[in-house]
């Protein structure tokens, strides 16, 4: 199983070699929780079933003085374990973007690239963003994009709009982008583009009131029905769970409450993330 | 008067799971100067729980159980809300009623440098929330 959303923020051996870490962590991502060893990383993932995680890091530096982790912080935590997968992250407005992005990808070996258009202020529908896009394409990786709301201070709700992103889905058809945390609010718009276009992917990582498995039951089932991801979208969402502002169990105990098949559940936790990441699914035992 | 305070990690590898920490105890009661006195033991966290029992497999199994009982996850939770100060949300009431019910905290005298426990009593360190990397505290007072 795959958590395609995960954020490596509150890891001890990092804040104590990296002197911004911390700071990143209270002012930037604003997380109070305490730091851990990365070995709780590999123990939540553990007790939550999950094999691999993709690490998503946040280029802010220009809006928000530091960087949610670097490229290079992923790339160096993606080379202690083989259970991570690392994204890189660019800031779109600077010049010479698609050149870092290549290099993430070329050189540190990073699998994918990150957006947050509330955290990096710039506008999604923006077309000086459409060169990493375009570099993105080239380099055959997905694009995981902060669609929705985000609990860091400072960031404006409506750069966060779904919609703002079908410019870019419509020019870019063979990008694969994937809508994190579903758009919520607007998850009737995200599940729109998802079921026009069959480049869009969402992610499951939304919560925003309520327990996990009460948010879920609300927004899977009364917001949206659950027929529309077990019947339309079943190849088209991938597990998250924003680890560490919620904790991997219980995001997939949520998930598993919602009236779904054993084959759907798969495809979400595992398949269509493989398939996205380009990893080969191990052989029956 | 001797007035030591000590600060002990523990990694917890399990959502739920009751580590017995008598030994780690009882070393830092010997460890001391202190010849008769207090041992008090605090675990640092809302999430966590000190608790003094038989120390047997069924009756970990026991706490568990009976706590889920008490305190099911499909209750009516006020906590379950956006924390700001926390940027994160506060889903977890049932671990810190656990924690309020069974307690954080609990005191053996000290005798002759060794810490007097009844012969079936066991220290638990009560993960409710884990896994994580956590702290409780032994404090040594006597002479």
């Amino acid at each position: 199983m795959i958590d395609f959303h995960t954020h490596p923020v509150l890891i001890q051996e990092f804040a104590a070699k990296y002197p911004d870490y911390t700071r990143m962590a209270r002012d930037v991502f604003q997380i109070g929780n305490n730091l851990q060893p990365l070995e709780t990383f590999f123990l939540q993932m553990d007790v939550a079933g999950i094999d691999k995680a993709v690490l998503l890091p946040i280029a802010c530096e220009r809006a928000r003085r530091y960087a949610v982790c670097s490229n290079q912080q992923i790339a160096e935590l993606c080379g202690m374990s083989e259970r991570f997968i690392g994204f890189a992250s660019v800031d779109p407005l600077k010049p010479g973007a698609a050149k870092e992005l290549e290099f993430a990808v070329k050189s540190l070996g990073l699998r994918g690239l990150k957006l947050d258009a509330a955290l990096q202020d710039f506008d999604l529908n923006d077309p000086r963003v459409f060169g990493v896009y375009e570099a993105a394409s080239s380099l055959e990786i997905p694009v995981l994009v902060h669609t929705g709301m985000s609990w860091a201070p400072g960031t404006a709700l409506t750069q966060g709009q779904p919609l703002l992103l079908e410019k870019a889905i419509r020019r870019f058809s063979r990008l694969k982008f994937v809508l994190a945390h579903w758009g919520w609010p607007w998850v009737w718009d995200a599940s729109a583009l998802a079921l026009k276009y069959p480049n869009v992917f969402l992610d499951t990582s939304c919560l925003y009131y309520d327990s996990p498995t009460e948010f879920f039951q609300f927004v899977f089932s009364k917001q949206v029905p659950t027929t529309l991801i077990e019947r339309s979208l079943r190849n088209q969402i991938v597990f998250g769970s924003n680890y560490p502002r919620i904790e991997i169990k219980n995001m997939v105990k949520a998930l598993k409450s919602l009236a779904l098949t054993e084959a759907c559940l798969e495809k979400i936790l595992s398949k269509n993330a493989e398939k996205l990441l380009g990893i080969q699914s191990r052989p029956p035992r | 008067m001797i007035i030591k305070l000590e600060r002990v990690k523990v990694q917890t590898r399990k959502a739920e799971e009751a580590i017995d920490i008598t030994p780690q105890v009882e070393e830092l009661v010997e460890k001391s100067a202190v010849k008769n006195g207090l041992v008090n033991v605090m675990t640092c966290h809302t999430s966590s729980g000190l608790l003094v029992t038989e120390g047997i497999p069924c009756l970990e199994e026991d706490i568990f159980t009976h706590f889920a009982r008490l305190l099911p996850e499909g209750e009516d939770y006020h906590h379950r809300r956006y924390l700001d100060f926390d940027g994160r949300m506060g889903f977890n009431a049932e671990t810190h009623l656990k924690s309020i019910i069974g307690g954080i905290q609990c005191s053996f005298p000290i005798e002759n440098g060794k810490m007097v426990r009844g012969s079936r009593q066991t220290i638990y360190f009560m993960e409710y929330d884990g896994p994580l990397e956590r702290m409780y505290l032994v404090q040594l007072l006597g002479e």
